[in-house]
This record gives structure tokens, sequence and C-alpha cells, in this order.
């Protein structure tokens, strides 16, 4: 059984700012953000030249670094595969708002040290370039701009143990690694 | 207030006498499920033991490994990738399984899915064994934390209720039911919930129908399905039990977040349309009757099991699939397989020009003989993704073996209540 003998580090800032790059609807399937014949390659320089083609073509152009997705409902329904997202997180990516997710995605990121926060009316609240200020520990975020502020469920501890360390291997290491 | 069975059963491995939905806390599970697949099992070996130092598990009898997937290509990269895996399942001495069939299936047949239990896997279609009154839950590359600590943090799921009554009418199954409740409450209608399904209807239906149903609650948004274990499942369980079991039980007064009836008799036969099994995906087959299709294939950990054997060999006996379809017929597991050789079926499905292949995964996600650009295939298969066959320009129908089979026959998408007799 799991024993927590170290104090997890924390490689991410509990607040984060960053601008909306991208806005799903209801059921995205993140494959088709690299394509789904480009599931299986895991070259970065290929997932950033396939990386939203059939959305934007100079998406990767105007991404950077510490931007945010933010999806509808169920966001990651599908089959998803790890390398969409980490196609994203090569971009830039930090994490994802949405209306709510499918758990086996939510279960896979979150896993990977990604904040997926579930906050209900975000996908209809922000527009694209919009600058948000998160605090995923509480699932707020906050619009300074429109004076807007959304709190969604906030993460329980042991989730926020995960992100903050960087992922669940991460945490692994830190409570039952070599060392 | 009472509890749920799948509150009973993680209490019971959290060492609890009584759990609340929304707690977390690691968890001891009955048995740590893999199937050996490249970048999962290969990897977790290997971060075992140059990260964590485990040389040799500390448990081995609650470790099980499946070789169920990459059977059919008979190429180098496959050989590589099964000896890493018996090599590491003989150093350790875990419980491991070879060519017996589709690991899911097999969990059942050799007793590791008893009621009460509760079994993770990295892939969420563990949750098939639900239909034995165990909890199977899928928990991707977390299942790491598992194998190396013994235990794995996990969030208490709610449940929410399917109360069935009635029977299914001939040429309608539970994969047209599932498909039918997706289309009612929406792809994430029980988001991060377990399907518990209740009521007669429940019991009248077979083990093999539990199983898809409950290997499918993935794509309502479940993190699991369960039935409460009763007669049917019972008997099977003490004949393949290993150890003695203790069944559990949602108390009558358990609380659920919704309750939704559900009559059996009233359903219809359902297909799934192209790109993904969301809700708006789900069709009446007499709605999209007449779409042609070149290839079709009836196996998967959903189906495959010797009911849908049977219902497709009833629709094929005498007949001969339609020119120009290509239809694969992949028995779930070994025993499933020599089951329908005995009773005759295999051989009435190989008459109607079928072929039939032993028991892999390799069909359903698309590495033995995959779809080409262009064709159409209809698919009791779990996924219908695009690309999740072979080309992405291909296009994949889901619905039940009868469904399949009545397609193979005529070769466009066809209601079998059209050729199965009343």
């Amino acid at each position: 059984m799991t024993a927590e003998t170290t104090t997890p580090p924390q490689v991410i800032a509990d607040v984060l700012h960053g601008r909306v790059a991208w806005i799903f609807g209801d059921d995205h399937d993140i494959d088709l953000m690299i394509g789904v014949q480009n599931i299986k390659y895991t070259d970065p320089e290929h997932l950033h030249s396939v990386c939203m083609k059939a959305y934007e073509d100079d998406f990767t152009d105007k991404v950077r670094e510490g931007d945010w997705l933010v999806g509808g409902r169920n966001f990651g329904y599908g089959h998803p595969h790890y390398v969409a997202m980490t196609a994203m997180r090569n971009e830039g990516i930090v994490g994802v708002v949405a209306e709510s997710f499918s758990p086996g995605f939510w279960r896979g990121e979150v896993s990977n040290g990604m904040p997926l926060l579930t906050v209900p009316g975000i996908s209809t609240a922000v527009e694209r370039w919009d600058d948000l200020e998160v605090d995923w520990r509480t699932a707020t975020v906050r619009v300074p701009a429109k004076g807007l502020e959304l709190v969604g469920q906030p993460l329980n501890q042991r989730t926020q143990d995960m992100i903050a360390a960087g992922g669940r291997y991460a945490l692994l290491l830190a409570e039952h690694g070599r060392g | 207030m009472g509890q749920t069975i799948t509150q009973k059963i993680l209490a019971r491995v959290g060492d609890r006498d009584h759990v609340t939905p929304g707690e977390n806390y690691p968890v001891r599970p009955d048995y740590m499920i893999a199937y050996d697949f490249p970048g999962y099992t290969d990897r977790f070996f290997r971060q075992m033991k140059e990260d964590f130092g485990v040389t040799k598990v500390a448990d081995p009898d609650r470790y099980v490994l499946f070789i169920d997937h990459m059977l059919t290509n008979k190429n180098e990269r496959e050989a590589e990738v099964h000896q890493v895996t018996r090599d590491w399942a003989t150093e350790n001495g875990v419980h491991f399984h070879e060519g017996e069939g589709i690991g899911h299936q097999v969990a059942a047949e050799l007793g590791y899915a008893m009621p009460g239990h509760f079994l993770i896997h990295f892939d969420g279609h563990i949750s098939s064994l639900g239909a034995f009154g165990a909890l199977g839950m899928g928990v991707r590359r977390d299942l790491l934390e598992g194998w190396v600590t013994g235990g794995i943090h996990l969030d208490v799921p709610a449940s929410t209720r399917f109360h069935l009554t009635g029977s299914f009418a001939p040429g309608v199954e539970s994969r047209d039911l599932i498909h039918r409740i997706i289309s009612d409450i929406g792809a994430d209608g029980v988001a991060f919930q377990v399907m518990e399904y209740t009521g007669p209807g429940a019991e009248t239906m077979a083990l093999g129908q539990r199983q898809a149903l409950c290997g499918m609650a993935m794509f309502a948004g479940g993190v699991s399905a369960i039935f409460n274990p009763d007669e049917m499942s019972l008997e099977y369980s003490r004949k393949v039990a290993q150890h003695d079991f203790e069944p559990l039980y949602s108390d009558p007064d358990a609380e659920y977040t919704a309750r939704y009836d559900i009559d059996l008799d009233a359903l219809s036969p359902q297909i799934v349309m192209p790109g993904s099994a969301r809700a708006a995906n789900t069709r009446d087959v007499t709605e999209v009757g007449g779409q042609k299709i070149q290839r079709a294939f009836i196996g998967s950990c959903a189906s495959g099991r010797i009911e849908d054997i049977r219902a497709a060999a009833g629709v094929l006996k005498g007949e001969r699939v339609a020119p120009g379809v290509e239809l694969n017929v992949v028995p779930t597991s070994r025993r499933i397989y020599e089951q329908a050789e005995s009773e005759g079926l295999l051989q009435t499905l190989r008459d109607a020009g079928a072929h039939v292949v032993e028991s892999t995964c390799d069909f359903c996600f698309g590495y033995a003989k995959p779809l080409e650009a262009g064709e159409a295939c209809v698919s009791t298969g779990v996924l219908n993704i695009s690309g999740r066959m072979g080309s992405p320009d291909a296009d994949i129908y889901m619905g039940s073996a009868t469904t399949v089979a009545a397609s193979a026959l005529t070769g466009r998408l066809t209601d079998p209540r059209e050729v199965v007799a009343p």
C-alpha cells in the first residue's frame, strides 16, 4: 500500500496566466487535433507539423507557452491516445478548462500532470485569445478584462498533489522511487 | 443509509466499513491485470526495475498478464514484444496466460472475477467483469501505481441504477441496449459513475450479454458497470472459483445519483454511425438500412461470446454471405471457440462463407486485415472512431452480432428481424 514518506515536489505554480488558444465543442475527440492517421507518431517535429492542421493552418504559429484549451461537455470522448495532448504540450498548452471531461481522458492526462478543470459555463463565457488567470487547485478561472470569475469543481488533495508533482509518475517516484 | 455494491467492494479493498462517493484513498485490488502492449507493459517492466528497484514483485498472486493483442502478423516485432512479457512473468512468478483468448473474457473463465472482487487494468473494458458481481476498473497508466505499491488511489464513484424489466425480443440484444442508453442519456450520461443494472430484466439476461453491456460502460461516461450476483452468475462463479468468495449486494436503501427504468421488450436493433458512439450517432437500424458494406466483423471483448456466435449461426444457417462481403468471426476465447465448434456453429458459419479465426484482439483495432480506404464495415468491435480498424478513410458501423450477421447476408445494413424468425 502507498505510504507518503516525503513531501511531493511542486513543479507548477498554483496560479497560471495564459490565453484561450482554442475553444472546442462537446464530445471532442482529441485525436482529431493531430489527425487519426498520426496517433502512432511520437516525433515532436512530426507532431508539430500536423498539430491542429484540420482546424487552422497556422495554429502552431499563434499558440504560445502557457496557453489553455477550452472545451465543451465530455471533452476527450472517444478513445483518447496520449500523443494528441503530448503534441499540445509541445506547443506550450498547459491545461484544459471544460464544461466536463470524459473520465478515461481525464484520468490519463491528470496522471500526466496536466490540470484539467471542470468549470461549468466556461465554453460560452470566454472567447479565443482571452487572457485567463487560472487557480487550478480551486478550479477558479478569472478573465480580468471581462471582470469574470468562474469557479468549478475543486480537485481533491491527491489529484492536486499529482499535478503539483508534475504527474503520477513524478509523485510515485517521490514517494516510492529509489531516490 | 445503505450502500451500493460498488461502495461495499471499495470499502472491502480499502479496509473500511463504509465509503462515500467522492472519497479518495488507496485500495488494494484483488487482481491487477494487463495485456502486453508496446508503450504499456514493456515500459512498466523497465520503470519498475530501473526507477523503483522492483526486481521481483512482492505479491505475485495479484498480478495477471495476458497475451491477446498482436498475434496475427507473426513477425519479429510481435515475437520481441511477447518475449519480454514472458520473461518478466517468469521472473516475477505472476499469473500469465497466452493463447487462451481475450483477457477480459479469460479473466472470467479462470475465476479471477469473483463476486465482490475488485480488479484494475489499464484498459477500461475490464468493466465487463461486472457481469459477475465483480468491479473492474480501467485506470490507464495509473496501473503502474498498483504494480509498484500494491495499492492504488481511487475516487469512490457514485452509481446510477438502470432497472430493467421484460426481456430482449428476437434479434435484439445488449449491444442494442447500451447504445439506446447512450442515445437517451448522452455519452456523458453517467460520467465518473458506475452503471448498476438491476431488476427482472437483468436477471433474464445471459451472462455473455451482461459482459457486453458492462464492457461498454465507458461510452456512456461510466467508470464501470455491475450486476448484483444472482443465481445465474453465482452458478458460473462457483464453477470457476479458485478461492472461496463472499458475494456483495446493494442494500435496498442504497443511494443512487439517478434511476432509469427500461423495458427490454421495447428495444429495437441499433446501429452506431461511423465516428464514435456519441449519442447523436445511434440510429434505429431501419433508418440506415440499405447502406452497402464490404466487411463484417463479429468478435471483440464485448461481443464474440457463445450467445453471439449462436445468433450469427442462426441467421446464416443454410445461407451464404453476400458476394463482395468478407465476414470475419473471431470467438472471444479459446474455450468459446471450442464450444462453438462442438455445437457445430463454426462449421455453419464457414459453410456460409465466413472466415473463422482463433481468438485475438487484432481485428478490433485494425491490426489484422485492416480496412482499406473507401470500405464500409459493420462490426461488433468496441469502437468505431476513424482509423480504428485500418484506414481513416474507411467507415465503421457498429451493431450486435445478429445485426452484423444479417447485414453480411444481404450486403447492406439490415434489420435482423427481417431475416430472423420471430
